[in-house]
């Protein structure tokens, strides 16, 4: 039922591993999909000068179309900016794949992981603005 | 005559053209068995409250009665309408019976009908708490490690007592998560001897969707678990 590319994901998944999550440039997004327990974890470390994602790390654990599907999420987030990464839509990743309708849930669950990491992306760069202003205050 | 979600409340006769109640299974005027159209739920067609803590031998003995009532030995020369309503009633009753019997598909069923009568939650909480996900990311890694372990050769006593010290703390959430379900359940069936408002039955189903979200979760920890300990 897999198609050549989900397997190819699935024996060669790119991007596996985890990016310091208190890094401030460093987005972490943890979501999970109840009806099949699965847990997904996507990063992606974006570049404060060019404001380009550098880099994209996934971990999965569930099925092999939810690791293809972050597998794939991480190679298409390389490269882009934070506003390119949020169009990437769930129907990209099912068309790449082939993905079944029983497994589309799996790239709804690789966008909601794209989404959650830039958001806590943008909550740490909105947080850090605050901080920088609060301290540059006193040398004023 | 409608209930207060505007469905039908009444059946129609087709031998006779009378009325009858969703909950009967026989024509009250030609007593005919009637054919499997407007019905009520599992518990209503079984004749049993709205319950999550149910009697199992009533159960049975409900079922055991009714599929004696409709079998379709009894029916075999009837007229083809009442056979085939034999049938329709042997079926829904087995789909029930093994529904209701089953705990947890108890509770999900419960959540069906009744978010499925206008009173949803609107799937607000179709996630978990973060701090739920981060524990069971941590201990899907933990088993990760294990697995990692076994493949490079670790000696058995190592990895074994690793996996034991990770079981711990999943087998603790499983008793927990059972605990949390069987007392809403409990409240659940306190609420439905009450008749009271909509609003202390909504928060209770509300709890229990959000317990019945984790249960995949501890299971497939537990299904790691187990794969390891037996490859």
């Amino acid at each position: 039922m897999y198609s050549n590319k989900v397997i190819d994901h699935y024996e060669n998944p790119r991007n596996v591993g985890s990016l310091p999550k208190d890094d401030p440039h460093v987005g972490t997004g943890l979501v999970g999909a109840p009806e099949c327990g699965d847990v997904m974890k996507l990063q992606v470390k974006v570049n404060p000068q060019t404001g380009i994602i550098d880099d994209a790390k996934f971990k999965t654990f569930g099925c092999g179309s939810a690791i293809a599907s972050s597998s794939l999420a991480t190679e298409w987030l390389k490269g882009k900016t934070v506003d390119q990464a949020l169009a990437i839509k769930n129907t990209d990743i099912v068309n790449e794949l082939s993905l079944p309708p029983v497994k589309i849930h799996c790239s709804v669950l690789a966008e909601d992981a794209i989404k959650a990491a830039i958001s806590d992306y943008r909550k740490k760069q909105h947080g850090s603005v605050t901080v920088e202003e609060a301290t540059a205050q006193p040398n004023a | 005559m409608t209930s207060e979600t505007g469905a039908p409340t009444v059946q129609i006769c087709a031998n006779c053209g009378g009325g009858a109640p969703l909950d009967v299974h026989f024509c009250p005027q030609c007593t005919k068995i009637l054919s499997l159209g407007r019905h009520g739920d599992y518990f209503a067609f079984l004749g049993i409250p709205r319950k999550l803590n149910l009697d199992g031998s009533e159960l049975e003995r409900k079922f055991r009665t009714l599929s004696r009532q409709f079998h379709p030995d009894y029916f075999y020369n009837r007229t083809p309408p009442e056979r085939r309503a034999s049938l329709e009633r042997s079926s829904y009753l087995n789909d029930a019976y093994r529904t209701l019997k089953q705990p947890t598909a108890r509770i999900e069923y419960l959540l069906e009908i009744e978010c499925a009568s206008g009173r949803a939650s609107g799937g607000a909480s179709s996630q978990v708490p973060p701090s739920l996900l981060e524990e069971v990311f941590a201990l899907n890694e933990e088993l990760d490690t294990v697995r990692e372990m076994r493949e490079e050769g670790v000696p058995l006593h190592e990895w074994r007592s690793r996996l034991d010290r990770a079981r711990g703390p999943i087998e603790a959430k499983r008793a927990k998560h059972e605990r949390d379900l069987e007392a809403l359940s409990a409240e659940w069936d306190a609420l439905v001897d009450q008749e009271t408002n909509a609003d202390d039955r909504m928060r209770v189903l509300n709890l229990l969707r959000e317990r019945m979200l984790e249960r995949n979760y501890i299971q497939n920890l537990l299904a790691g678990i187990e794969r390891e300990l037996t490859e």
